[in-house]
């Protein structure tokens, strides 16, 4: 039977972070639209951008400025109608917050999908897969790589690989798509033999295999670029971390009891640290979602980080929420999960009597 | 779509500092001095069946990466301007790249003539046309061409664009006002501080102009994603040499429009702003841009409290307003107002117009492509033009900043982004291209000749370059036949006669004479074109605008409404060959371009024919705004959730046998004839994925939605036939025996040529056996195998042989008579 405190500990957590998704999400609908300064900006971009079509449309050409002007005003009244703009946004700010809860995330102002849907929750969805493939990956590969690593590292404190490791920590403050533009100028430019940028070969492959193999190509650069940019940082960080539990009292015991270094590490050192781990994975790969705007740029991989600089630039507040509603979602449920699973296993979080 | 086009400019803002180090790092040659050359009109040759064997297009954003890869033969031409006089120069130097010139971009300086005091108290020299005029010397705009656009600009003082058919009509006047505008700080200075001492509590001390005791702060917008931040600075640097203080607003498009555009100027939270437009055609009437860019009754005044603000001379209103509504009655009257109106633009000075931008286009030596004036590589007569040293064949690889948008692909509105465009333009066969320098129409070979009948009095003219296929008379009169179609009865679904609806006359008669193309012209499915895709479609106009129907769009209503008040009736007068009378108040001052607003080319009506069912059903919507409205998705036959649903709409179709407007089409169209269409397109999309079918020179293999690649193949692929001829006993044919190629249908006649002795005993066309005749015809709708088979002419052989016997017999017979 689950004890009453556990319960009554779940249930407040759940509220508390509710409160906090529903307050996160409303100010994101806030600063989304610029509280509502938003929509002039639209009605004046469809403004525009109606009266320009028109008078560069060659079918309209020999108009008088009157007939031209009747298109203008039906084509603009039809668009700001579509778009709900006739309505005040304060009203339409609870509609937002509202299908953002319920994860009906609506039509998008300008954006469409790449094959061609208005449907926030399809535009967001089909950038999604390059993205995990990308730097989900990333980030799989950096966390491991970096925390077996810094277990290594620890354990030879002091030697010059651990002397190397810090000096170049810092050289991870550049960031990847930096280390992108030279992977491009060294494998590109000068060696030319991986691609600029793209997604795939040009024709795209048509037998399916052909075609994985040449995204893979593609990945190389992009990945190599974010591998290099936090291994280091990676590495020094968990090897400062494991330092620190490595020195605890009951590791020191176990070292004097002459275990063997991989026990040691395996039983002694990384077992009471596995709650941050998980942590710190979790929130990576929640993390990774969003993708990356300027690396996605720098080698034109259609993921979401690109797809929220076009948000951002348009802008076009419907897949702004979108994206926030669905990471602000992901973190909601895994805070509370890992709660959840903090309260019931870690004898240091207790959460009820006794 | 130009909104689309800045806005795809500013999305790669996040990009611009990676690139500019890209750039930075790739770029080590030394900088070469700036140009300013035109290049010169070339030779090129239309050819309407695809050159390339495959054209593949691709994204590539950054300019300075789409030049790497022209380099290393990555890519061929790049189908985006690049305005970066620092790539241009490396271009200009690479001994594998070439490019040409497009123009059309311009920036100007708008001014906020509200005042002299704003709502804030504060002081607006702007109020005052003569400060405005005198900024005109102000700026030096041979500066900014040479030092901020690094030569890729041209002076501009007056708002039409250089080199644009106005410019030139009007080149003296233009000539005139570019000499007494020119750049001349000091009378400038003069203007300014004469007016400025005529204002009562404005002064001058210490080097500033002060009002009421505070300094003349000039707000001043700039716009930063491109030149025109230096732009704005270096008009800044020349005011406050002026001794203004000028407070740099730096903003985006984003930020700026909400102050500037929709803003109330009054407010005074502006001064000056850096203006920019684009034009993506060679625009050959530009009378209303006056009344557009300075007067009150613009339509932008509607919607901006700006343009409601302008108070131009009642001279200069009366003139913008006569111009835009095109009420000049001769050529001379409206080159005198043209020129007129030139001059009291300047007197106006609401805009102070600074460049026009040159936009440099990028290819590969070897690649022949064609630049429009206006709209660079990128405009449809690329498909028509584009090869590789004249050779058909080969592979050609395009970049450019985007492909497939995501805006969807449908043939009634779909999406206008120039980036679908440029390949969906391929897949497409008008009947007319557009000239890349002249912008006036080419026709590309189905029209044989137009006429026009004008009735007397209406202005417009034929040029020298149509004398080949227009002809242009006038009339006391155009009486339109009152079998002629004027409407469609939406309600009572029924065609409505120029008769019925008591439509008598018109403006213009357009009468076009095709090739007989009827049962011959094909579309990439294979079908074949045929009298109802010309008539069937009548009715959507109608449906689209009327809310009583299923396919009403509220959007296209104003569009539906212009037409309807020019448009008057049309007819189809002769199937074979094809020859249709259109009749219209719509006009033109070049006669060629009223051709080429009616006479076109029908697409295949069964493609258009499932989205109307689809719509009609509620579940898919051709328009955008519909879509969003109706919260369906918007009609995509290219990619995306619309496929499945087109899908099952053709299936649906097969299995009623649908026709579209029933009430109309069923006269041209049968079950049977619809069907077969339908499995046409089914089997299209099973081999290619995609609803897309046109009649243009390249067909859509490929479309990658995600990648961003789109693969083009060349229609003659599907319409080269083979015709094997061969021959079995005694004998040749004309054409010889072999293999024949044919592009499309054609009727082939195959005559047999019996050798000595020998005679035709059958043809065997396709393995089927025909009767025996001198020659035989063969369309070339498919492969075709024909057998001529000859036999020996035994008949000929007896009696040959019983002649000779005959012969030899009375030969006999005459020597023993005479030697008795």
């Amino acid at each position: 039977m689950i004890p009453k405190g556990f319960l009554k500990f779940v249930v407040k957590r759940t509220v508390l972070l509710l409160i906090s998704l529903v307050v996160a999400v409303y100010i994101s609908i806030l600063l989304a639209n610029f509280g509502g300064l938003i929509d002039e900006m639209v009605k004046s971009d469809l403004l525009m951008s109606i009266t320009m079509n028109v008078r560069n449309n060659p079918a309209f050409q020999g108009l008088t400025a009157s007939e031209k002007q009747k298109i203008i005003d039906s084509m603009y009244q039809a668009a700001l109608e579509a778009r709900g703009l006739n309505t005040p946004f304060l009203i339409r700010s609870l509609y937002h917050l509202k299908n953002a809860l319920t994860l009906d995330l609506g039509t998008a102002l300008y954006l469409t999908s790449d094959s061609g849907s208005k449907q926030v929750r399809l535009i967001i969805l089909e950038r999604l897969p390059q993205t995990i493939m990308l730097f989900t990956s990333v980030t799989i590969i950096n966390f491991f790589t970096t925390l077996l690593g810094g277990l290594l590292i620890a354990r030879k404190y002091g030697s010059k690989i651990d002397r190397a490791i810090s000096a170049l920590a810092p050289t991870s403050v550049i960031p990847g798509w930096v280390y992108g533009i030279f992977l491009i100028l060294i494998f590109y430019t000068w060696l030319h033999i991986l691609p600029p940028g793209g997604m795939v070969d040009y024709p795209p492959p048509k037998d399916p295999v052909l075609y994985s193999l040449s995204v893979l190509k593609h990945m190389v650069l992009p990945m190599l670029s974010w591998i290099i940019a936090g291994l280091f940082l990676g590495l020094y960080s968990n090897r400062t971390f494991f330092l620190i539990f490595s020195t605890e009292d009951y590791v020191e015991v176990a070292k004097a009891k002459g275990l063997p270094p991989r026990q040691v590490d395996m039983g002694y050192v990384m077992r009471p640290t596995l709650p941050s781990i998980i942590t710190g994975l979790s929130f990576a790969i929640i993390g990774s979602w969003g993708g990356a705007i300027i690396t996605e740029t720098v080698f034109d991989w259609p993921g979401l980080g690109m797809l929220l600089a076009s948000a951002l630039s348009y802008p076009d507040p419907p897949v702004i929420v979108g994206e926030v509603a669905i990471y602000a979602w992901l973190l909601t449920l895994t805070v509370l999960t890992l709660d959840i699973i903090y309260a019931f296993l870690d004898p240091r979080v207790k959460v009820w009597g006794g | 779509m130009i909104r689309k086009m800045i806005r795809q400019g500013l999305k790669n803002n996040i990009a611009v500092c990676a690139a500019s180090i890209l750039i930075l790092l790739m770029l080590f040659q030394a900088l070469a001095p700036a140009v300013t050359t035109i290049s010169a009109p070339e030779e090129y040759t239309i050819y309407k069946y695809g050159w390339f064997d495959e054209v593949v297009f691709f994204r590539v954003t950054e300019a300075a990466k789409a030049v790497e890869m022209m380099e290393k033969g990555d890519m061929d031409i790049y189908f985006k301007d690049i305005g970066d006089p620092a790539l241009f120069r490396r271009v200009r130097e690479s001994p594998a790249l070439s490019y040409d010139f497009s123009y059309g971009l311009y920036n100007e300086l708008t001014f906020n003539p509200v005042g002299p005091t704003t709502l804030d108290g504060k002081f607006n020299p702007f109020y005052n046309p003569k400060i405005r005029e005198a900024m005109n010397m102000l700026v030096d705009r041979q500066y900014i061409v040479d030092e901020i656009m690094g030569g890729l600009a041209i002076p501009k003082f007056v708002p039409v664009c250089n080199g644009f058919p106005d410019y030139k009509r009007h080149e003296s006047v233009i000539k005139s006002i570019e000499a007494n505008y020119a750049y001349n700080f000091d009378k400038a200075k003069q203007i300014i501080f004469e007016e400025l001492a005529k204002e009562p509590d404005v002064e001058y001390k210490d080097g500033k102009w002060l009002y009421k005791g505070e300094p003349i702060v000039l707000k001043f917008i700039i716009r930063t994603e491109d030149t025109r931040r230096q732009i704005g600075d270096y008009v800044s640097t020349q005011l406050e040499k002026l001794g203004f203080t000028v407070d740099r607003q730096y903003k985006t498009s984003r930020e700026a429009s909400p102050i500037w555009m929709r803003g109330n100027p009054a407010e005074g939270r502006w001064h000056l702003y850096t203006g920019g437009w684009v034009t993506t055609v060679v625009s050959r009437d530009d009378s209303d841009n006056f009344q557009f860019f300075y007067s009150d009754k613009s339509g932008m005044a509607s919607i901006s409290p700006l343009w409601a603000s302008y108070k131009p001379s009642p001279e200069f209103s009366e003139l913008a307003d006569k111009l835009a509504e095109k009420k000049f009655t001769t050529i001379e009257e409206r080159t005198a107002w043209m020129s007129r109106a030139f001059e009291l633009a300047l007197k106006d000075s609401v805009r102070v117009w600074l460049v026009d931008q040159t936009a440099a286009w990028v290819k590969r030596k070897e690649i022949n492509a064609v630049a429009d004036y206006s709209g660079g590589y990128w405009v449809g007569i690329w498909a028509f033009t584009l090869n590789r040293g004249g050779t058909r064949g080969g592979s050609v690889k395009i970049g450019s900043s985007d492909v497939l948008t995501g805006d969807a692909w449908n043939p009634i509105s779909g999406s206008n982004w120039i980036y679908d465009g440029m390949v969906s333009s391929a897949t497409g066969m008008p009947a007319f291209l557009s000239d890349p320098k002249s912008g006036l129409p080419i026709p590309t070979g189905f029209v044989k000749s137009v006429t026009i009948e004008a009735v007397k009095g209406l202005l417009t003219f034929q040029n020298p370059e149509s004398q080949n296929w227009l002809t242009l008379t006038f009339v006391d009169s155009v009486t339109i036949p009152s079998d002629a179609w004027y409407a469609w009865d939406v309600e009572n679904k029924k065609v409505v006669t120029a008769g019925e609806a008591g439509v008598t006359s018109a403006k213009v008669k357009i009468v076009a004479e095709y090739e007989d193309i009827i049962g011959k012209i094909e579309y990439h499915d294979g079908t074949v074109m045929s009298l109802a895709d010309w008539v069937w479609s009548w009715p959507i106009n109608f449906e689209r605008a009327s809310d009583k129907s299923p396919l009403y769009d509220e959007a296209y209503v104003g569009s539906f409404q212009s037409w309807r008040e020019v448009f008057k009736a049309w007819r189809i007068v002769s199937e074979h060959p094809l020859k249709i009378e259109w009749y219209t108040d719509y006009t033109n001052m070049d006669a060629e371009l009223i051709a080429s607003a009616y006479v076109g080319l029908a697409g295949p009506w069964h493609t258009t024919a499932i989205g109307v069912k689809a719509e009609e059903k509620g579940v898919l919507a051709f328009g955008q705004d519909k879509a969003m409205k109706k919260n369906v998705e918007w009609m995509n036959y290219i990619a995306g959730p619309s496929l499945e649903i087109l899908s099952t709409t053709l299936d649906e179709a097969i299995a009623e046998g649908y026709i579209p407007f029933k009430e109309l089409n069923s006269r041209y169209i049968t079950v049977e004839e619809a069907r077969a269409r339908y499995n046409a397109l089914k089997k299209w999309y099973t081999t290619y994925k995609h609803f897309w079918v046109g009649a243009g020179p390249y067909y859509l293999e490929v479309a990658d939605v995600m990648a961003k690649t789109a693969v083009l193949k060349p229609f003659r692929k599907l319409l080269q036939r083979e015709l094997v001829i061969s021959v079995e006993g005694g004998g040749t044919t004309d054409p010889e025996p072999g293999t024949h190629e044919y592009l499309g249908r054609e009727t082939v006649t195959i005559t047999a040529k019996p050798g000595f002795l020998s005679i035709l005993e059958k043809w065997v066309v396709d393995g089927v056996e025909k009767e025996a005749s001198a020659s035989i015809t063969v369309t070339t709708d498919k492969p075709h195998t024909v057998r001529a088979v000859f036999r020996i002419w035994y008949e000929a052989i007896a009696g040959i042989v019983a002649v000779i016997v005959v012969i030899v017999i009375v030969a006999v017979l005459f020597l023993r008579k005479k030697k008795k």
